[in-house]
């Protein structure tokens, strides 16, 4: 949960990047920590597989700077997307303040979509958590592979699976090519600290 | 679309779930092509394109095996251990042997239990901590599946004089019941002089497998109704200090000792309030520990702990 030093005048904030296995996740947070370098504040950790996969968590802090007074910093996690790995996730969750949530565009991937926001929502309510309240945006990832010939779900079609009660800002992206990569970000940031400054009172 | 098209679009979609490590998803698609491959006599090579599609899906096979049987916990290098420690310790209380504690079970938590130990090992001089971390120490060698480590280190710890008998029977008690509930018979050596040792020692567990870490709620605070003194019948709330599956430790200050004179080792309470963030329960609990903290900035504070018969 958020951490808010009244005195310091000082806010950090947890985000984590939930979705099914090798949805992109990582490489969202691999593009973020090579394109905006001026936020970060830390270097980015994997700890992952052999065979890159993510084995616990990847992690990324970052420094927002100034916000209505106060000093934001943000850290950015990964959870590990493979089923086997649902303890880890439930651990990498505790404490979270706002989600994006990476699904995977491709058509075959459908089910494993539905399943992962199913997991998040059940870990959110162990923790006493809301899907419908935490500040959570979707993203559509590998939308490019559509310029390959691969067969992905229509926008529409994603929607319906996975945003028809959640009514969750939706982006479309490309992780690999950093498409929709900032965008979501910063609109779950947004909705993060909208959350927070409700929470905490602290804009001045 | 040309059967030769086809063929090559099937193929191509399954070289890129490969890439992508879809690999159940990639095998499903070469087997399309060489079912359609199979079922078409007039295709050139037929048999060598079938051989070496079956050579790319027993390479498949392989690869998901290997990601199947990969340790789950491999040691990991000591800056993620570190790293673990400092972003997994959500305490925020000020005292430092506390926020040490919650690093310690976050290491324990993604299955670093070499360092956990070491690290819960470190907080055993301190008198507040030394049960919980005790505690923790044999859960990391159950975890392990090392039994005799376990009833080892606790033997060794009634040689060495370390733990008063109180403390020394909570965790007794508590290794006791942990392996019995995973099927081990041990006979583990009683302390020296236990007040109540009887009692503790007949505490039977609650049936039900599984992990129970994960399987008990996160209790934050209980209310017990006082049976005896001159608050009977009045409930109070303590707030959890720290919980390890069933059994809770409640830290209560000097100043209520009062309230907690009935509460000795092995009674039952009958009617305790659980609260959690998701729900408020009602069952009972035993008094599986009461020991008063003698040094530390607790000190002349009592350290309770409740073990949920029932929940």
């Amino acid at each position: 949960m958020a951490i808010f030093n009244l005195k310091k005048r000082e806010i950090e904030c947890k985000i984590v990047y939930y979705g099914p296995g090798r949805g992109g996740k990582t490489t969202n947070l691999e593009y973020l920590y090579k394109s905006y370098k001026k936020q970060i504040a830390g270097e980015m950790v994997s700890i992952n597989t052999e065979g890159d996969r993510t084995l616990f968590f990847d992690f990324l802090p970052l420094g927002l700077g100034q916000i209505r007074g106060c000093n934001v910093r943000v850290q950015l996690y990964t959870v590990p997307g493979q089923v086997k790995y649902s303890s880890t996730r439930k651990l990498v969750l505790r404490g979270v303040d706002g989600v994006v949530f990476v699904a995977d565009s491709l058509e075959v991937r459908r089910e494993k979509n539905m399943l992962s926001l199913q997991d998040l929502q059940k870990n959110l309510k162990d923790y006493g958590k809301s899907i419908f309240k935490v500040p959570l945006v979707l993203q559509f990832n590998k939308r490019d592979l559509a310029d390959e010939g691969i067969p992905l779900m229509p926008i529409d079609l994603m929607e319906k699976d996975l945003n028809r009660q959640l009514k969750a800002p939706t982006f479309q992206a490309s992780a690999v090519k950093g498409n929709g990569v900032g965008p979501s970000l910063k609109e779950c940031l947004k909705l993060t600290l909208k959350s927070l400054q409700k929470e905490f009172k602290w804009a001045q | 679309m040309s059967l030769k098209d086809q063929i090559k679009a099937i193929l191509q979609e399954a070289e890129l779930y490969k890439k992508q490590g879809l690999l159940g998803e990639a095998k499903d698609k070469y087997k399309a092509a060489s079912d359609i491959i199979y079922r078409n006599d007039q295709i050139k090579n037929r048999d060598s394109l079938i051989a070496a599609i079956t050579s790319k899906i027993n390479a498949l096979d392989s690869d998901s095996d290997l990601l199947e049987h990969e340790p789950e916990s491999p040691e990991l290098s000591e800056k993620a251990q570190d790293l673990i420690k400092n972003l997994f310790s959500f305490s925020e209380k000020k005292d430092k042997d506390e926020a040490v504690l919650e690093g310690a079970i976050a290491l324990a938590k993604f299955g670093q239990f070499d360092r956990a130990i070491k690290e819960f090992n470190d907080l055993l001089d301190k008198d507040s901590q030394r049960v919980v971390a005790a505690k923790n120490v044999l859960r990391c060698y159950v975890a392990m599946a090392a039994y005799d480590d376990a009833i080892a280190q606790y033997e060794k710890w009634k040689e060495s004089g370390q733990f008063p008998p109180e403390q020394l029977e909570a965790v007794r008690s508590y290794l006791s019941e942990y392996l019995n509930k995973k099927g081990i018979k041990s006979q583990l050596s009683m302390p020296d002089t236990v007040p109540g040792a009887a009692e503790t020692a007949d505490l039977a567990g609650h049936s039900g497998g599984g992990d129970e870490e994960t399987e008990f709620l996160d209790i934050t605070s209980v209310g017990i109704t006082l049976d005896t003194g001159p608050d009977k019948g009045k409930m109070v709330e303590f707030d959890v200090n720290f919980q390890s599956g069933n059994m809770l430790s409640l830290i209560i200050s000097s100043k209520d000792k009062a309230l907690i004179e009935g509460l000795q080792t092995g009674i039952k309470l009958s009617n305790i309030q659980y609260y959690s963030p998701i729900a408020i329960f009602k069952g009972s609990g035993i008094v599986a520990a009461r020991t008063e903290i003698s040094n530390g900035p607790k000190k002349g504070d009592f350290c309770l702990d409740i073990k949920i018969v029932n929940q």
